[in-house]
């Protein structure tokens, strides 16, 4: 299959209301066998594993690649130098950003406007949009910026804008924005990173700012807080948005989303913590043990896995590193499983790193 | 089963305060209650430490104590006494290690502590251990007399069972007062310790103690550290650097932070007949403890010319790491261990492409790893948890290059070579930050009176005081019998 025939499927496959766990499988094979053929350094990772597209009989037994990969080698099925648009991660501890090629953004797209039109917009047209994040000129190679530009080009009105900017959170404009939203009567959509609401917040804590958005107004944060921000809990978190801007935590939507995958996941608001995550029908998850690939039994924790059908041109199986228990309609998030220590006085990769750099020695 | 943790002087009055401390393995669980104190009775215990170690310990001769010592370790030598066999059934359910592995890890060490080794420990830090106990006289004129200061702070970490009591043991032989705090990890052996010490002498009862804490938690730290002579910490370099900052200047600080150790095999250990026995040894050294100890290997450097190539040394070594998983299996990783040890397989995995040289090997249970490299490697952590590279030379000096960079995190090498190439590489590896060198398959058991981390275990705790030559002549004119 040429990558315009994979590409023309997958859209014809997002454009469907569901899926049975038999077209879901067929599709997911017949990307494996295209990645196998045309991505070299993945062939010889499955084949290390004893997994070819002659053994592979179920999505879930596609080998997965784990996140950091995408730091290690070029996943590409296309030639990487045509790539119509490559996705980075953010700085690391190594400082080495994981690289997602996309040749053409036409699948990436389509599986988030779909997506973000059913479990944010509910299908209910266009909304006026506050971005809490700089803009896709300004970060190119920011996923998460291309998402916002496009949430805004295809749902938001003509008067939503950014409050972010060279200078950082641009507070006045924002309140500005958030009463004339308030004047007009008409739903407001504030959107952007985690850690930007909690600057926001700061800031409107420090005048005292509280607002209360028209009906129908939500709020769609993303990503946690890192290194960007003080770490808040997700109670103290959205209790706070909800009295500061006078949004209920039920329209306070969480997506969890990343780099290296096409699609994303979202909760039905926060009205109760944690929120169970779910993904559209071109997106599976199973729960796994780490070291031996194996599903763990429905309410244990594990790590998270997806199958990712949007992901045509890198892998469609990502092996993350968020620690997750399956539940009825989806996941829930339990953290992030990284950094672990040694038990005993033998050094940790992460220290050693460290070392290296010189900054603890 | 519940079991009290710690140890406190039995004069230390008022209500305490227990933390109870839960670990699972298999089906068994065990619930260590461990003293938490408030500020006032951390302040006291101090104070009943350091004056019981000043009237008390220090009226003790020095074999005094090493003979107290040397009874304390032939009970838990002994596998029929009480003490022996709690540790027996509680170590594995706390740290998670396989019993046989323990049973045989606790025997091996605890011989370093009897009376012989003991002695030797003495003579090699002191020269004349009955410097310890009186003003000894100094070839070059006057007298010097070994003080040991009133309260050695000990903070221990990590899981690897029975490890403090080194520092506790080396306090006890300088007849300084001794708190240690014990790691989550392994809360229970020094308590253990000390209750059977105090059974076989009792004046000792008021002159150590074992506590814990939470990491992190400032008022109690704070409190103990300012009032130590010593304070000897051991953990991650983040976890020391803030110990350190709490710290009075004037108080000594020695910090054992992580290391890194890895083994060297020469083509002269891997003729057809001996390398089975060099990869037993070198798959030794990994499953003891998982690889969590400092002297632990992360990677071993094989030179090629033997009869057997490093590529085939590899699998010989994923053979032994898949018999010794039936035999001694690892202990149950947590769910973070886990993922950090698929993640480390699989960016090897990813790697073979660019680097088709590179084998990994391994069970689709993932139990243990063994990755073949080959070409210039410099020296690398791994996640542990039964996971080495094996790395191809051709010269031993080679591996100096490799370790060039990380001088400040190197400890034990393990090794396998003629007594040429050993005298030869080992000065080498001095130079280049390596404080000790070991046979392959003895790197998880130091010998009595090793240097840790090429320190002084006993002298790095006392302080000599010196008579000068002139203090004895000048007191000589007012004797009463001057003529």
């Amino acid at each position: 299959m040429s990558q315009q025939e994979i590409m023309d499927s997958i859209c014809q496959f997002i454009r469907r209301d569901q899926s049975s766990e038999e077209g879901f499988n067929d599709l997911a094979l017949h990307l494996f066998a295209y990645q196998y053929k045309n991505n070299l350094p993945y062939q010889a990772y499955c084949l290390q594993q004893g997994r070819t597209p002659r053994t592979v009989k179920m999505w879930s037994q596609i080998p997965s690649v784990p996140i950091n990969a995408f730091k290690e080698v070029i996943l590409s099925s296309n030639n990487p130098k045509e790539a119509e648009r490559i996705f980075m991660t953010s700085g690391t501890t190594q400082g080495i950003q994981g690289k997602h090629y996309h040749p053409a953004l036409q699948v990436y797209d389509q599986s988030m406007t779909a997506n973000f039109n059913r479990h944010f917009m509910k299908n209910s047209g266009k909304i006026r949009m506050g971005i809490l994040f700089p803009t896709e000129e300004v970060m190119p190679n920011s996923s998460l910026a291309h998402y916002l530009a496009l949430a805004v080009k295809e749902f938001g009105t003509e008067d939503s804008s950014y409050f972010i900017s060279e200078g950082g959170l641009e507070i006045e404009k924002l309140i500005d924005g958030l009463e004339e939203a308030k004047r007009t009567g008409e739903p407001y959509a504030l959107l952007g990173a985690s850690y930007s609401f909690v600057h926001m917040l700061d800031e409107l804590e420090k005048i005292g700012g509280v607002f209360s958005l028209p009906k129908g107004s939500r709020i769609l944060d993303t990503g946690g807080f890192k290194n960007n921000s003080r770490r808040l809990e997700p109670d103290d978190f959205y209790n706070r948005l909800s009295d500061r801007l006078g949004v209920a935590r039920k329209d306070c939507i969480n997506m969890y989303g990343m780099t290296e995958l096409s699609t994303q996941f979202y909760d039905q608001g926060n009205g109760e913590i944690p929120s169970v995550k779910s993904g559209p029908h071109w997106i599976r998850t199973r729960v796994i043990n780490p070291l031996t690939g194996e599903t763990v039994p429905k309410g244990e924790q594990g790590v998270l896995v997806h199958c990712d059908l949007a992901n045509f041109n890198s892998v469609t199986t990502i092996l993350t590193e968020d620690i997750g228990i399956e539940v009825e309609a989806g996941f829930l998030l339990k953290g992030r499983a990284q950094g672990a220590e040694a038990k005993g006085c033998s050094l940790a990769l992460e220290e050693f790193i460290r070392a290296k750099k010189g900054t603890s020695l | 089963m519940k079991e009290v943790g710690g140890y406190l002087p039995p004069c230390l009055e008022g209500e305490l305060e227990y933390k109870t401390l839960t670990f699972q393995r298999n089906q068994d669980t065990v619930e260590i209650q461990i003293p938490l104190l408030t500020r006032e009775q951390m302040d006291a215990l101090t104070d009943i430490v350091k004056r019981n170690s000043r009237f008390i310990l220090k009226s003790f001769t020095v074999n005094e104590i090493v003979s107290i010592i040397d009874k304390a370790i032939a009970i838990f030598l002994d596998r029929s006494s009480k003490y022996r066999q709690k540790a027996e059934k509680l170590l594995p359910i706390i740290t998670g290690y396989d019993e046989e592995i323990i049973r045989l890890g606790l025997t091996s060490y605890l011989k370093s502590f009897r009376k012989p080794q003991l002695q030797r420990f003495l003579v090699e830090d002191l020269g004349n251990p009955l410097l310890l106990d009186d003003f000894q006289p100094r070839p070059k004129g006057g007298f010097s007399k070994a003080m040991g200061p009133e309260l050695v702070v000990h903070v221990w970490a990590g899981n690897v069972p029975a490890l403090p009591i080194w520092s506790l043991i080396s306090g006890l032989l300088i007849k300084a007062g001794n708190i240690g705090k014990v790691s989550s990890g392994e809360p229970l052996f020094a308590g253990l310790f000390a209750q059977l010490l105090m059974e076989i002498e009792p004046k000792l009862a008021d002159c150590l103690a074992i506590v814990w804490w939470k990491g992190g938690d400032e008022e109690r730290e704070s409190c103990l550290l300012n009032k130590a002579d010593i304070v000897v910490g051991y953990g991650s370099n983040t976890s020391l650097a803030s110990l350190g900052s709490k710290i009075p200047l004037t108080t000594r600080f020695l910090p054992f932070g992580h290391k890194i150790s890895f083994g060297i095999i020469s083509k002269a250990g891997l003729d057809s007949r001996k390398a089975w026995q060099t990869a037993h040894s070198a798959a030794l050294d990994v499953i003891r403890y998982d690889q969590q100890g400092c002297y632990s290997p992360h990677c071993f450097y094989v030179q090629r010319g033997g009869s057997v190539s490093p590529r085939e040394f590899a699998r010989y070594m994923a053979h032994e790491l898949e018999c010794f998983e039936k035999r001694y299996p690892r202990r149950g990783l947590s769910l973070e261990e886990k993922t950090a040890n698929a993640a480390w397989r699989n960016k090897e995995e990813l790697n073979i492409f660019s680097n088709s040289s590179k084998e990994v090997l391994g069970t689709t249970s993932n139990n243990w790893t063994v990755v073949y490299e080959e070409g210039s490697q410099e020296i690398n952590p791994s996640c542990l948890n039964r996971v080495v590279k094996v790395i191809a030379i051709d010269q031993l000096e080679q591996v100096i290059d490799f370790i060039g960079p990380y001088r400040s995190l190197l400890q034990t090498v393990g090794i396998a070579s003629t007594p040429k190439e050993l005298f030869d590489i080992s000065d080498l590896l001095g130079k280049a930050g390596v404080t000790r060198i070991t046979g392959l398959g003895s790197m998880t058991s130091p010998e009595a009176g090793w240097h840790h981390d090429g320190r002084f275990n006993l002298l790095d705790l006392i302080n000599m005081v010196d008579i000068e030559c002139s203090a004895e002549e000048y007191a000589e004119r007012f004797a009463p019998y001057v003529d």
